[in-house]
């Protein structure tokens, strides 16, 4: 990796592999690729087991088909989407 | 094809939200008016406290009994169906929640006391009517998520088309509980007003409770005939552990077999009770297999879980209900909860309730899996073919040997051959299946989601298969589990618990069902066979093996039969103190493809009975296994939980038997619900070789023959011979 890497991204890509078992290294995590579909194997209960940890972890809702194809069009992505709505922490 | 013996219902009986009884439930279908709402028998917070549910009102509150919910919905309804007649020769039970009601209260009480677990067990359901009916015969628990009563419903047919039975209590019991709530709305499937079943915006299921009972007779007695129950089908999707295949090929081949077995043609079907839960891909994926089955000319039908919501397991067996109330009376029931039909769908449901000449209904109910269910009811005086009075499963009481074309067992040893060879050498294989023996088996993507119990399954069903020579799936599959996917359970509970009731694993959830390991092995083998999960305790691999053989009796070439248990570290020793605690305490479990019997060498297989009562009163019925001088041992599996009586039962036993050796299986095997699909495994192998080498000292079988008796409340007879 030659770009700095956005910390967001780099936690995600950790939960991510975290929670669904992935059997790969995070770092490994194209942040720029597809989350879903054919790639990492990720189907619809490992979008919604992601749902849940995203809701618990940050605090932000996908509950819709939209949210969640705008959500899950990548790890950056995902780290965008977080990023603007999550509920402002505590300093 | 002539359809086959019809069973007389007799008896319905029926509670749930917004009916305690049929009377109830009639008036309601007329004049229908929902009252869903929020959660009381558990509580609720934050915003999950807004999503309503489908709650039976007006009984004793949870608090007052220390009967678990689900056992008093079923016995209401039992007795209900039951009335005043003399007590049913057996009892088929479809559920899937059991006492985790009250086991969600204890845990998160943190009450370790095995005391307040002790109906947790599916089994208790069936075992708490036995026992309040005085049900002696076979009392079955079939555990397969929102099919299992229309499931158990085709079970309760197959017995008495056998002969096995001649009265039968058949339906199913569900309550609500934080396990099904929060599994459902980790899914995202809870419908936040409501369910709108076939509304074009509808947004998902309400989860509902209750209890539903038919009584089936072989022949009608002095009682009046309310319906006949003409067929039923059973298929499973292999395409999804949660989602229905999206062309609803399972489900359509479900209502075919259905309408098949009854002998009716689609265009005689007067009305469909849709499984209709109100989710997208659900009513989705009906509707395109009603088109499939039907063609242009759809029957009038309705999902009626507007009204009641979706009580789960018990949902076949109240639709059952809502269904003989349909032919009885006459009428349509209304698709409450519809605004905005989904024209995509194309079904014109019935919208209001309507009166009808009503001769043959089909309902369906569909679950996780890829289980479907589908069964056909009638009026009593519908004109038909005559019934094929010589159908191949008219076995007149006792059912054919199966041969044994594959077998596999996992021990703390290892696989049958390690086992053995341990076992020979004197040594015990009780404790837990190492990892390494079962995690290789299968591919490590297929199983990254998976949890112990399903990976043993899933393993011994492949090694049962790589040691035969079929290379076909099998067409019927039925799996053995007391407790299920236990840690599948205990981490969704421990992950909802610790975030205060707000989160939890979707994983988990799906996983936590009794027929999720059964569904992964359809998955696997691409098996879209009837697919049974019995839970039955101790005897849930006897009546594994007992829907096996009745499926082979009706003409399956095939069937996979299996039982298996997990160990987990928390709840094990909870649910079953004495096998999950000491040097005993063991997991594992063993699978068996089986074949009619042929001409072929091998071991053969076959149910023998399964016998009611206390003590030793099933010793009675032993003249009619040819106790004496019939088999070369008698293999006894003596569950812990049966505790210091069990010693006198045993010597009893023995005294009986003598001067055949009877060699207490549990003791070199170790402790754990389904050991005895293990020793069957070792007796198929034993029966073989002419020697059954974990007795000490060995002992010849010059007769090649054996019987296993795996003993408890009731107890289940196996024999293995050669």
């Amino acid at each position: 990796m030659t770009e700095p890497t956005d910390p967001l991204i780099s936690e995600l890509a950790r939960k991510l592999v975290e929670t669904l078992g992935l059997d790969m290294a995070p770092e490994s995590v194209d942040p720029a690729a597809p989350l879903i579909g054919a790639g990492l194997g990720i189907d619809s209960i490992d979008t919604l087991e992601l749902v849940v940890m995203i809701d618990r972890d940050y605090g932000v809702k996908i509950d819709n088909r939209a949210a969640g194809v705008e959500a899950f069009a990548s790890l950056s992505g995902l780290a965008a989407f977080i990023r603007q709505r999550r509920p402002a922490t505590p300093a | 094809m002539k359809p086959r013996q019809r069973a007389f219902v007799t008896g319905i009986g029926v509670v749930c939200a917004g009916a305690n009884n049929v009377a109830e439930l009639r008036s309601l279908l007329a004049r229908p008016r929902r009252n869903f709402r929020s959660p009381t028998v558990f509580p609720c917070q934050g915003e999950t406290a807004n999503l309503p549910v489908a709650e039976v009102s007006g009984i004793e509150s949870d608090e007052a009994s220390d009967i678990p919910r689900t056992h008093r919905l079923a016995l209401m309804a039992a007795r209900e169906a039951i009335g005043s007649g003399p007590a049913p020769d057996a009892i088929v039970l479809g559920t899937s929640t059991g006492g985790i009601l009250t086991t969600e209260t204890a845990l998160k009480a943190g009450i370790t006391s095995p005391d307040a677990y002790r109906r947790h067990g599916l089994d208790t359901v069936a075992a708490h009517l036995a026992q309040a009916l005085h049900v002696r015969g076979p009392v079955l628990t079939l555990s397969t998520a929102c099919s299992s009563a229309a499931v158990a419903m085709s079970v309760a047919v197959a017995l008495l088309r056998a002969g096995l039975a001649s009265r039968v209590l058949a339906g199913g019991a569900d309550s609500l509980s934080r396990l099904t709530f929060h599994g459902f709305r980790t899914l995202q499937l809870l419908a936040p007003e409501g369910c709108a079943p076939l509304d074009a915006n509808r947004a998902g299921m309400t989860v509902g409770e209750g209890a539903g009972f038919l009584l089936l007779e072989s022949t009608p007695t002095q009682r009046p005939v309310l319906a006949l129950m003409s067929g039923t089908g059973l298929s499973c999707d292999a395409y999804h552990a949660s989602s229905p295949h999206p062309e609803g090929a399972g489900a359509a081949q479900a209502m075919r077999r259905a309408l098949d077995d009854a002998g009716v043609e689609p265009p005689a079907v007067d009305y469909v009770n849709l499984h209709g839960t109100g989710t997208v891909d659900n009513d989705a994926a009906e509707a395109k297999a009603l088109h499939q089955v039907f063609g242009a000319a759809l029957p009038p039908l309705s999902s009626t879980k507007g009204l009641t919501g979706h009580p789960l397991a018990a949902a076949g067996a109240i639709e059952a209900v809502i269904s003989v109330i349909a032919l009885t009376d006459g009428l349509l029931p209304a698709n409450t909860g519809l605004g905005t039909e989904d024209a995509r769908l194309g079904l014109a449901p019935v919208r209001e309730p309507t009166r009808a000449q009503v001769s043959t209904v089909l309902s369906n109910s569909f679950g996780f899996g890829g289980n479907n269910a589908c069964i056909v009811l009638q009026s009593p005086g519908v004109q038909a073919t005559a019934v094929d009075e010589n159908a191949a499963e008219a076995v007149h009481g006792s059912l054919p040997a199966l041969r044994v074309a594959g077998v596999a067992c996992f021990t703390a040893k290892g696989g049958l051959d390690d086992t053995w060879n341990a076992l020979v050498s004197g040594q015990s294989a009780a404790g837990f299946v190492p990892d390494a023996v079962f995690s290789k088996a299968v591919q490590a993507a297929f199983v990254r989601r998976l949890k112990r119990l399903p990976r043993l399954v899933l393993a011994l069903a492949q090694t049962a298969y790589a040691a035969s020579s079929e290379q076909l799936p099998p067409e019927f599959l039925a799996v053995g589990t007391a407790w299920g996917p236990l840690t599948e359970t205990q981490d969704f509970l421990r992950k909802l618990f610790e975030s205060a009731e707000q989160f939890s694993s979707p994983t988990d959830f799906i996983g936590s069902v009794h027929n999720a390991p059964a569904g992964q092995v359809a998955l696997f083998l691409g098996a879209t066979a009837p697919n049974l999960t019995c839970s039955a305790g101790d005897r849930s691999f006897a009546q594994a093996l007992l829907c096996a053989s009745l499926g082979v009796a009706a003409g399956k070439k095939s069937a996979l039969v299996m039982a298996a248990e997990a160990h987990e570290a928390r709840l094990s020793p909870l649910f079953d103190e004495r096998a999950a605690t000491g040097p005993l305490a063991s997991d594992g479990g063993a699978a068996f493809l089986l074949v009619p019997d042929d001409a072929l060498p091998g071991a053969r297989v076959r149910w023998r009975g399964e016998f009611g009562g206390s003590d030793l009163e099933f010793l009675e019925k032993f003249p009619a296994l040819k106790l004496s001088g019939h088999y070369d041992a008698i293999l006894v599996s003596v569950p812990a939980a049966l505790g210091p009586k069990a010693n006198e039962q045993v010597s009893k036993l023995a005294e009986a038997i003598s001067p055949c050796p009877l060699v207490a299986i549990r003791d070199r095997l170790g402790q754990h619900a389904s050991v005895g699909a293990t020793a069957v495994a070792l007796a198929a192998r034993a029966v073989l070789e002419g020697r059954l080498p974990f007795a000490a000292p060995p002992i010849p079988l010059p007769r090649k023959r054996l019987l296993m008796l795996e003993l408890g409340p009731q107890t289940a007879a196996i024999e293995v011979f050669a």
